[in-house]
């Protein structure tokens, strides 16, 4: 079937075994290999894309259901040549290793910073529970998260 | 791990999706969330023939507050119930519970009847809803019926909807000014349920408790409502002694099986336990 969507702000149309999970999709059909796939069952987070601006598993979804949605991965942050300010604290703060879980952090903050929530501590650890990381033991993920919150909400009180 | 081969609908109404469940004469599934039933099929648990999603209906993820009832849709996200002030303030257990599901990105997506459906014996809606007594609005081709949220769960994973029938709204008492807490044990921060426990009640200007309800999540093969401990404590101030007899009591209306989380045994001793704290809990509240 025909899933027509935006992806990162660019239309899209493919068609597509209904079977088809939306990682998958956006891996093997539209070639952005960012969004990586980790456990399958909406566990991990490692492929976490936002779903109109909200966090979701691209793992738990159908292709098809995303027809006329609008997507952003991590592919979609960078400018040219430019870190996206969120992908500069993280490696200010040195926030990865591997780097396999990075993308779905990296959404997820975004998300919060576009709702406006400027959270730390254990309010912000329960905001990212849903995205596993292996090597760091978080300590620098968070702090990373916590800075470009600040960071972001100061933008918005002074832009 | 993908999904066998289906075919998948859009329904853009409630009858579209009681027309495309009949025309797959019970091999089918609704689409929800997803959260639950999109592994299933990855795992392939789940071999539907045809998978038809409701996602697109629109007015089916309503929050309403009437008649001294809370309506919510089938498909309002636990999310938007999170954020849901009507809920905070008309259906606190509700508001309680939904940090013990899942992740932000599982209760972006995660819907009310999507869980009850599922029918988890260890699912906090499940256990929210027999809890406070919710009656579910279930729509067929023969119309419209309503069950009790007891005898709409009917054992693991199994509820009382026909193949062709599709849950639409559940109705909540309107439970403006009550206490609601919700305590749950589980072996990792989000996991499944090893013992859950949910208390809501109604305190008198006296300090008593003009009634009060426990549910318990995980202890049988669906959740289930504490009679016997609940009608007991009606007219209490929640005392020591009668903290001890209620946990007591619900230990005796658990009966918990031991599976891959725990075992009975396990089980039973957090029971009395868990009660307990959820009642200290309430009693404690000014």
């Amino acid at each position: 079937m025909t899933v027509a969507l935006l992806v990162n702000g660019r239309p899209y149309e493919r068609s597509v075994e209904s079977r088809r999970l939306l990682v998958d999709f956006l891996r093997h059909e539209l070639q952005l290999h960012g969004t990586h796939v980790g456990c399958e069952q909406g566990v991990c987070g490692a492929c976490t894309v936002l779903l109109d601006g909200e966090p979701v598993k691209s793992c738990l979804m159908l292709a098809p259901q995303a027809h006329g949605h609008s997507i952003t991965t991590v592919e979609g942050l960078a400018g040219r040549g430019e870190l996206h300010p969120v992908q500069q604290a993280f490696r200010d703060a040195h926030a990865l290793q591997c780097g396999y879980c990075t993308p779905g952090f990296l959404l997820g903050a975004v998300a919060l910073a576009d709702r406006g929530v400027a959270l730390e501590g254990a309010a912000l650890r329960e905001e990212l529970a849903g995205n596993l990381c292996r090597c760091t033991g978080y300590q620098n993920i968070v702090e990373a998260v916590e800075r470009y919150l600040r960071q972001a909400a100061a933008g918005r009180r002074d832009g | 791990m993908k999904p066998a081969p289906l075919e998948y609908l859009t329904a853009l109404t409630v009858e579209e999706a009681l027309a495309a469940l009949a025309r797959f004469d019970g091999n089918v599934r609704l689409l929800a969330g997803g959260q639950s039933l999109v592994p299933l099929l990855s795992m392939r648990l789940l071999r539907p023939m045809a998978v038809v999603d409701i996602n697109r209906i629109p007015g089916l993820d309503r929050i309403v507050a009437a008649d001294g009832v809370v309506r919510v849709g089938a498909l309002a996200r636990y999310s938007a119930l999170e954020a849901s002030p009507v809920i905070r303030e008309r259906v606190p257990l509700l508001a309680k519970a939904i940090p013990f599901v899942g992740d932000r990105q599982i209760r972006n997506r995660g819907t009310l009847g999507g869980a009850l459906c599922h029918a988890d014996p260890a699912g906090e809606m499940a256990l929210c809803a027999v809890t406070l007594g919710a009656r579910l609005r279930i729509v067929g081709h023969s119309g419209l019926r309503e069950l009790d949220a007891e005898a709409f769960f009917q054992g693991p994973y199994t509820t009382a909807l026909e193949p062709n029938e599709m849950l639409e709204t559940v109705e909540f008492p309107d439970g403006a000014g009550t206490e609601a807490v919700v305590v749950e044990h589980a072996r990792r921060h989000g996991d499944f349920a090893v013992v859950s426990v949910a208390a809501t009640g109604l305190r008198a200007p006296d300090g008593s408790w003009r009634w009060m309800r426990i549910g318990l999540g995980a202890v049988a093969d669906r959740a289930r409502y504490a009679r016997r401990a609940s009608e007991g404590l009606a007219g209490t101030r929640l005392q020591p002694a009668d903290v001890t007899a209620a946990a007591a009591r619900c230990l005796e209306e658990a009966g918990p099986t031991s599976d891959v989380r725990a075992s009975a045994e396990y089980r039973r001793h957090l029971v009395p336990i868990l009660v307990e704290r959820a009642l200290e809990d309430l009693a404690r509240r000014r």
